[in-house]
Formats: C-alpha cells, structure tokens, sequence
C-alpha cells in the first residue's frame, strides 16, 4: 500500500559562509516556531589516545559562557524567550539546538555564535567542567546498574581505537588535560569551517541570512582537522566477556555484531532485519520471549549508525531462574530463521508501514527536521539525501534483508557480553 | 550596526501571528459530540474518543475501576484477542491505547491517514466491544496489586496521597490510588457494568484532528458509532472540598530517610475558574520553572535542593495549589523558612514589571510549540473541548497571559495561596523532621508509610533526653559499590552543638550545622573538591563509642551507609 505513497521533499537552501561554515535553510511556516541546529563535525571517533573524553567535555564547556554571555546566561535567555535547549555528544559529532518562537530567531543566532566565536575555555571553568563530568559519569555510568555494558561491548566489537574507546571517556585523561589542550582542541574542532548550522520553521530566508552572515560571517576558519582513519577488520576484537556489575539486579546479556557503515545497502537491510526480530510487541523476539516463553522482562535492540563500521545490538534481561543460554538459542534460532526464509509478506507490510509512519512523524517538529538534516549535511556531504531516505528503505527486499541476517549476524561476528550480578556475602 | 552589537541580546523580529483555525463540531443523533479538525499538514490522523467519565466514577466500594477498564479494554473484543488486535495495530503501523484521569477517560489512536478508515473501525471495536477476558483479567490483577506495593516505597507517591486527602477530604479527588482489596475483587461482570453504564455517546466526545474530510470522516463515524445507544449516566454530585481554616503538619515517617519530600498545599480553583490566567502568569513567577523565585532562592541560593517548584492543578471540579521539593533532611526546617518566605512575598508583595513580563513572554512562547506536532495540537484541542473552555480560547490564549497585570498576580495570589492555611506533608524520617517543622504549624499528624495514623508522643522523646558525649576521632567506613572507604571524623561538643572536621580521600571539610540530639548526630560537612564546595550531610546515631549511619552528597545519587567506631 505504501507504494502509493510520496513523501512531499523538504524545501531546502544550502550554501556556504566565506569562513567555511555550512549553511542549510529549510523554510516551513507552518507554524510560528524555529528550530536552530548547530553541529560539530568532532566526536569521541576523533580523540587521540590519552586523551579520551574531550568532545563530551567541551559540550559542558559550551554553557559556561563567552564574551557576551555569562556563565548560565545561555539558558536563561533562551527561557525568557520561550524556548527550549540542549546539546548532545555522539561518536560522530557534538551537536547543539533550540526551539524558539519565531521571532526570537536572532537571540539563537547571537548565542550560537558568541560561544563559537569566543568560547570562555578558562581554567576555572576546565576545572569545574571536569568535576562536573565526573558527577555525570558517576551518576549515568558507574552508579547505575548496567550502566557500563554498552561501553563494554563496543570496546569488544571494534578494534580501532577511534571506534573503540567511550564517548563519556577516561577521568584520568581529563585530569590530565591542560588549559591549553583545551583551547587547542577547541580551535580546531569548533571553526565554522568544522561545522554546520540548519535553521527549520518559520522564517524568511533572506532574513535568515543576513542574520547569519551578521553574527557567523566574520568567525576565523581554521586548518581541518587531521585526516580520520576508522576502518576496521571484519572481526570482532573480542568474542566473549564476563562483567561483574555490583549494582544489578539480575543478570543481563547484551550481543552486538559489527555491521557495515550507515547508508550502505547492508546497513539497511540489516536496520529492517532488527525491526522484524525486536520492533513491538508483534515482533518475533517479544511474541518468543516475553509472550511465549514469558522468560525475560526486558527485551531490546537497536543499530548504532556510524559514518564508518557500525553495530547491531540486542539485549535481554530474563526473569529470575530463566537459562540465559537457552534465551540465546532462542535468539540466535530466530535469526537462523530470517536467513533461511527471509520476512514474511505480512512483516514486510508492518515494516513498510512503520518506516511511513515513523518518517511522516519526524517531520512534524522543525527540531527533528533540522537534525535530519544536520546528519545528511556533515555526513553525507549533501542535505538533500533527507528526501530519499524513506525511498532508500522501502526499496529494501526480503532477499536483502534474508542475506544480511545469515552475512553478519552470526555466531563468529558476534561479541558476547554476559552481565553477572555480584552475590552479596 | 556598530561593532558592539554583540554586547547585548538582539531584539526579537516583528512577532508573529499564530492563527489557529476553529474546528467543525457536529453532534450525532445519538448524542455524541463531533469536533473535527482538518490538519493539512502532513498525511497523518489523530482520534481521540473522550468520556466525562474518570476516576470519581468509581463506586464509593470499588476503588480503580475506571482505570481498570480502561487498562483492559485493549486487552480483547468479540472478534479479537489481545495479540491479534496488537498485531493489527502495528501492521498498519499505528497506535491505540486508553487511560482514565480524575475526570476523564480517553481512548487515543494515530496512523497514517492512509489507514484512516481501518484504525477507526479498530477503535471502535475496542470501544463498542471489549470482552475483558479472564486470562489477561487475571495477569492484570497480578501486575496491579504488585505495582500499588510498590509505589508505598515512592516518598512522593506518599506525600502526593497525603495532600490529596488534606486537601479535598471527602470529595473524591482526594483518592490518588485504588485499593489494592478493590483491585483483586475486579471480576468481568463488574467492568462490563460500568463500561456499559458510561461509555455510551451521550458521555462522549470525538475529536479527530489529521489529513482527513470532514464529511467523509462523518459518515464513517455514523456508520460505526450512529447505532450506538445513548443512556447517559446520572452524574453524581459531590460536596464541594471546604476551605483549610488553619496551617497543618503532616509527616509521613520513612526512618533513616536522606532527604524529606516536601508538599505545601491549598485548594485552589477549578480549570474554568476566571482567575485561571492571573494564576498561571502568577505560578510561572513564584516556581514554574527553572527561572523562578522559589527555584532560585531553594537552589540555585541555599542549595537544599536539587529542584524547588510550585505547581497548580486545575481539575474539572476544583483544583489545587502544590510548592514541592525535595530537601536534605538538615535543612528541612531552613526549607519551609524559605517556601514560606516566597509564599508570604508573593502574597504580600507585587511581581516587578520584569520577572512578570519574563513569565508570560515564556507562556506566549512555548504555546505554539506545544502545537507544532499533531499529537501536541490534538491535546490542546482535547482539553479545550473536555474542559468546556472557551470556542476562541486556543485562538485568545496568548491575549489572555499578556493581559494579566501585576496588580492582578498580586490579587490572585492573596487570593488563592494563603500560606496560613496550608497543608504541611513531609515524607521522611519523623524524628529528624519533627522538632525542625513543628513551629511552622497548628497542628501535628504523623503517619507511617502504609497510611496508619501514630502517636505522636513517641517522636518527641528523643528531644528530651540529655545528648551523648560524642568528642572524640571516629574512624568510619563508608560502604561505596561494594568497597569500604576509610574516612575520619574529628568532633568536639558543648551542650548540643557540634563543631569539627570531616577527613577523606578527597579533602577536609569543616563541619557545620552540627547538632546532638539524644543519640543521634545531624552535621553538614563543607568540603571543596578541585575548587568546587561539595556539602555531606551525615545522619549517625552513637551506641557507646560505636557510630552508624548515611553520608549524602549531591554527587552521589543515594545515600551512603557508614559504620565505624570512636578511637581511643
């Protein structure tokens, strides 16, 4: 049914400052509110050994203030103006984004660019960050139970230090971290050059570029950054590990196979064959296992889409007294199964549907407009692969999603994770 | 522009209108009102089936059926089982699912407008024809039962039910939670008695909002729901909740709590009360938000807390008026000083031009957020109908903030707050909290935490015995993930007052706020580490030259157990 279906395109309008800085302009008047989107083209896939944890830091230093606004000043302007704000760390970038309502279009611009103009990287404010992301490690990591694992599996799935290695990082190497390492870091990775800047919603955008060109224009470019190898071998560095995690309730596994880069044909496929096996309450893992068997009380999975080789995971927590290894049989017979017959007509209708629905959904809010849009720009090299994502999926076939589930999800590529609670003497 | 441009935030752009259409509204013949919304936008559908039915519906003798109805609705029909309808729904890649509030029921569905027409007939076979069957009956009974345990270990679960009852008494808002007994005497023929008295269409609202026509989703709607049968319920009318006549204390005991829950409450007003603007402009001032009085002067001045607010809910019948926050046990007494000063002040005092046009410049500005997806604006429009507001209110809302004055905040707020009458809840340990909330009001209760009422006379003892002698150096050890980290506390004492240091791994810090009562010892310890003032609060309580107790820290999301003993 969804053949007949057409995403109506997004109106775009891309271009570039002289200083490098990538522009993209998605007009919608639809409703007074604009979404302003900033990315950073610097994850934790570009620290160097020793020095892990920089690009998560700087996203805390990036509220500590800049010439013309103070410490906290950024949210309470943005409060005052009505709006809404954050900004998020990944392996492929640091993004940052408000909401506001229409009219309050320049004070985003204002902020965004005093802090990328004149970020305050002092060592008052280092020092404070450093604790700061300390509370946060402890609090999201350390103090929760299976909060580790995902870091875990990813250190056992990829060989390449750039992939490898947490986005929350060593404390160590942030102690170690001088003022100037900071400010360093801070001018090659924050140049307007290194960057890209979507405005979404409601704007003129003559208006929106003289903005701009006003408060970005006249930001120094910089040399790029170094040249970023990620590639990997196709093996897993690690096949099976035990973790004693002290705060667990019950014990846990979490599987993860090393899958191609996002927007390959295999990545795709391989998306689709993780919503046949985990996507509801009608997919085939739940109806197995949480229905069926009634052996686990949690059931997940999901793909971690990379520029360069990514991942597929899927976890469970079982019941008390369930056999994990049979819970895995069950998974891996499961996935022997979608290699051997493919989906059925009736999973690829749900499939079809669902990927409609979620991408119609997306487009509602000019915020996830404009990080969609953020994502084709600085990794895809080209806004416009927004419009063709949807088509890229449905064109997806059973024989594909069929071939990719015996390819790589199987016994060798696979990293094993088994979480044990620690019985308390 | 000249080069200083930069120094100060820009002006905004000319503002921009924010129109949004009024809705079709029809009524079947059978009685149920029609509101239809055309949203061109994009291809998609939102239905919303509404019943003036919520949990005051309830029997005085059968807590939680409402909210089982609607639990269980979804949960099978005449031609469908649970799996089946679940397979159906997500095969269309669409959604359906039903909960019950105070005073509403509500049955929501989304899809893809493409699938308009099957999601509708999915919906209504969930409403029209749910069986309730006795296997998923019985798991829900399990899950219910479980889960009512479970919440009686929420402190604020514990307040929020105690404020209930001191606020509305006997009307029935006052009940936030079903009984368990009521849940596990459900039976089928109990929930098919009350479907079938209060989900018929002369109870009910349709709303849809999406990418349909007006007309054509008319004659569906006619087709599936035209011959359903009108019987509305005789509403049951309840004594209006009476004013508070005097401030009361509520304590909730949870021995060995770190922190004590705070709830400050009065009746306030119902959702079509006039005074609602004045009100919201009023709440958004005092403590809405992260840039409001109580927050700035709780938090971000004092640091008890990790978040200070006030809050106010306007039900159908009446409403009421909440500040909250949790606080370290220590500064419980300190806490209410606070509340109590910003609830005086704002009551006394009127809001300067600034702070108040801050406050309603965040009200006009993220209401047309909360419009930007079709869920967001379906939700605005659901309550505007079920609340029978206004036909231009969603058109008006903003005229509405920009027209309160400070002259009306001041009003309102001496109006409706009245810090003299308000109900005290404190969820924590009783005898911690006792002697520093006592002087704040009338009136002392305490209750333990499965709702039964204690003497009194039992949490005051400790203040009456004469304090330990607690000088001296204590080695302890405090009990992180699993290891032990050794830690020091050098103390010296006159009458209650306890002065020293704290010595750890990280730094010293010099104790403040000490304090002997009987056995137990209440300090906080000022500790900096890398430049930043980190606060412990330690809670102990001595058996001879034997110490345990908690160690709270704003960087620790729990407290920390120690033991340890008094070295010679």
């Amino acid at each position: 049914m969804p053949e007949t279906f057409k995403m109506p395109p997004l109106d775009l309008e891309e271009y570039t400052l002289g200083n490098g800085l990538r522009v993209v302009l998605n007009s919608d008047n639809a409703i007074p509110v604009v979404s302003v989107a900033v990315y950073y083209d610097v994850g934790s896939r570009n620290e160097r050994e020793g020095r892990t944890g920089f690009a998560h830091l700087f996203e805390h230093m990036m509220f500590q203030g800049s010439e013309n606004v103070p410490k906290a000043g950024h949210f309470q302007h943005i409060m005052k103006a009505g709006g809404t704000m954050n900004g998020t760390t990944s392996s492929e970038r640091t993004n940052y984004y408000e909401t506001m309502p229409a009219n309050q279009l320049p004070l985003a611009l204002w902020l965004e660019s005093d802090r990328m103009r004149s970020l305050a990287v002092t060592q008052e404010n280092l020092d404070n960050q450093r604790e700061a992301v300390k509370e946060e490690k402890r609090l999201r990591y350390d103090n929760q139970p299976y909060g580790q694992i995902f870091d875990l599996i990813n250190e056992m799935i990829y060989q390449n230090f750039a992939n490898s290695h947490s986005t929350i990082g060593s404390m160590d190497h942030l102690d170690d971290a001088t003022v100037e390492d900071v400010q360093e870091f801070f001018r090659i990775f924050y140049a307007p050059n290194n960057a890209v800047i979507v405005l979404s919603g409601a704007f003129d955008n003559e208006t929106a570029k003289d903005l701009i060109e006003t408060y970005f224009g006249d930001i120094p470019s910089q040399p790029l950054p170094p040249e970023l190898d990620v590639t990997e071998p196709e093996e897993v560095a690690q096949n099976y590990r035990e973790w004693e995690d002290k705060l667990a309730p019950f014990p846990a596994f979490l599987i993860g196979w090393k899958i191609p880069p996002r927007r390959t044909p295999e990545f795709n496929a391989l998306y689709l064959a993780g919503k046949v096996l985990y996507d509801g309450e009608s997919s085939r893992l739940y109806q197995k296992l949480v229905k069926g068997e009634e052996s686990v009380i949690q059931l997940f999975g999901f793909t971690d889409e990379r520029r360069g080789p990514s991942s597929i995971f899927i976890g469970a927590i079982p019941k008390p007294q369930k056999d994990l290894s049979k819970i895995r049989e069950t998974i891996m017979h499961e996935i022997h199964d979608l290699s051997a017959h493919g989906p059925t007509a009736e999973e690829m209708e749900k499939i079809e549907n669902q990927l409609v629905n979620d991408a119609v959904r997306m487009r509602q809010s000019s915020m996830s407009r404009a990080q969609q849009i953020a994502e084709c720009a600085l990794y895809d090299g080209d806004p416009t692969v927004v419009n063709r994502e949807l088509d890229d999926l449905l064109a997806v076939s059973r024989e594909q999603i069929r071939n990719v589930a015996g390819t790589y999800l199987n016994t060798e590529n696979r990293a094993l994770l088994d979480v044990m609670p620690v019985v308390k003497a | 522009m000249n080069k200083d441009f930069r120094k100060f935030p820009p002006e905004p752009l000319a503002p921009v209108g924010f129109d949004i259409p009024r809705p079709i509204q029809a009524r079947l013949d059978n009685g149920l009102r029609v509101v239809i919304f055309e949203d061109r936008r994009l291809p998609l559908v939102s239905y919303r089936l509404a019943f003036e039915s919520g949990d005051i519906a309830d029997p005085p003798d059968w807590s939680g059926l409402a909210s089982s109805v609607s639990s269980l609705l979804t949960q099978g029909t005449e031609n469908y089982t649970s799996l089946q309808l679940a397979e159906k729904i997500e095969r269309l890649g669409s959604s359906i699912s039903a909960s019950s509030s105070d005073d509403f029921t509500i049955v929501a569905a989304s899809a893809l407008s493409l699938y308009s027409t099957e999601v509708l007939q999915l919906l209504a076979e969930v409403v029209l024809q749910p069986t309730f069957p006795e296997n998923e009956l019985d798991l829900y009974r399990r899950n219910t039962v479980e889960h009512l345990k479970f919440q009686r270990s929420q402190p604020g679960f514990l307040a929020g039910e105690q404020a209930a009852r001191l606020i509305y008494g006997e009307h029935p808002y006052s009940r936030v939670s079903p009984k368990a007994s009521d849940i596990e005497k459900l039976d089928r023929n109990v929930l098919s008695k009350f479907h079938a008295a209060h989900f018929v269409p002369d109870n009910a609202i349709f709303i849809v909002v999406g990418d349909i026509a007006a007309d054509e989703f008319l004659t569906e709607l006619t087709a599936l729901f035209g011959e359903w049968q009108p019987q509305r319920p005789e509403s049951v009318p309840f004594d209006p909740p009476q004013l508070r006549k005097a401030r009361s204390l509520t304590i909730v005991d949870r021995p060995g709590s770190a922190q004590s829950n705070i709830v400050l409450a009065n009746l306030a007003v119902k959702r079509t009360d006039p005074d609602y603007f004045p009100l919201i402009v009023m709440n958004q001032v005092l403590g809405a938000g992260a840039s409001s009085r109580v927050f700035m002067n709780l938090r971000e001045d004092k640091g008890y807390t990790y978040g200070a607010y006030t809050r106010l809910d306007t039900k159908r019948l009446t409403g009421d008026f909440e500040a909250t926050a949790e606080v370290r046990t220590a500064v419980t007494g300190e806490s209410l000083k606070e509340f109590f000063y910003e609830l005086d002040r704002i009551s006394e005092e009127k809001a300067g031009e600034e702070e108040l046009q801050d406050a309603k410049n965040f009200l006009t500005g993220v209401f047309p957020l909360r419009a930007e997806t079709q869920e967001g604006l379906t939700n605005l429009i659901v309550n505007q109908h079920l609340y029978g507001l206004a036909d231009d209110y969603l058109q008006t809302y903003r005229e509405h903030v920009e027209a309160v004055s400070a002259d009306d905040v001041h009003r309102i707020a001496n109006k409706h707050i009245r810090p003299g009458e308000m109900a005290i809840v404190i969820v924590g340990d009783a005898e911690e909290v006792l002697p520093q909330a006592a002087s704040y009001a009338n009136t002392v209760e305490i209750y333990d935490t499965e709702g039964n009422i204690q003497d009194t006379a039992k949490y005051m003892g400790s203040d009456n015995e004469a304090p330990v002698d607690v000088t001296g150096k204590w080695a302890l050890n405090i009990e992180f993930q699993g290891q032990k980290l050794p830690v020091s506390l050098t103390l010296a004492q006159v009458d209650e007052t306890v002065t020293g240091t704290l010595d750890t791994m990280l730094g010293n810090g010099k104790i403040s706020e000490g304090r002997i009562s009987g056995n137990k010892l209440s300090a906080i310890a000022k500790s900096e580490v890398q430049g930043n003032p980190v606060e412990f609060t330690i809670a102990g309580k001595i058996d001879g030259d034997g110490m345990s107790g908690t160690i709270t820290a704003p960087i620790v999301p729990d407290p920390l157990t120690f033991e340890g003993s008094r070295q010679a």
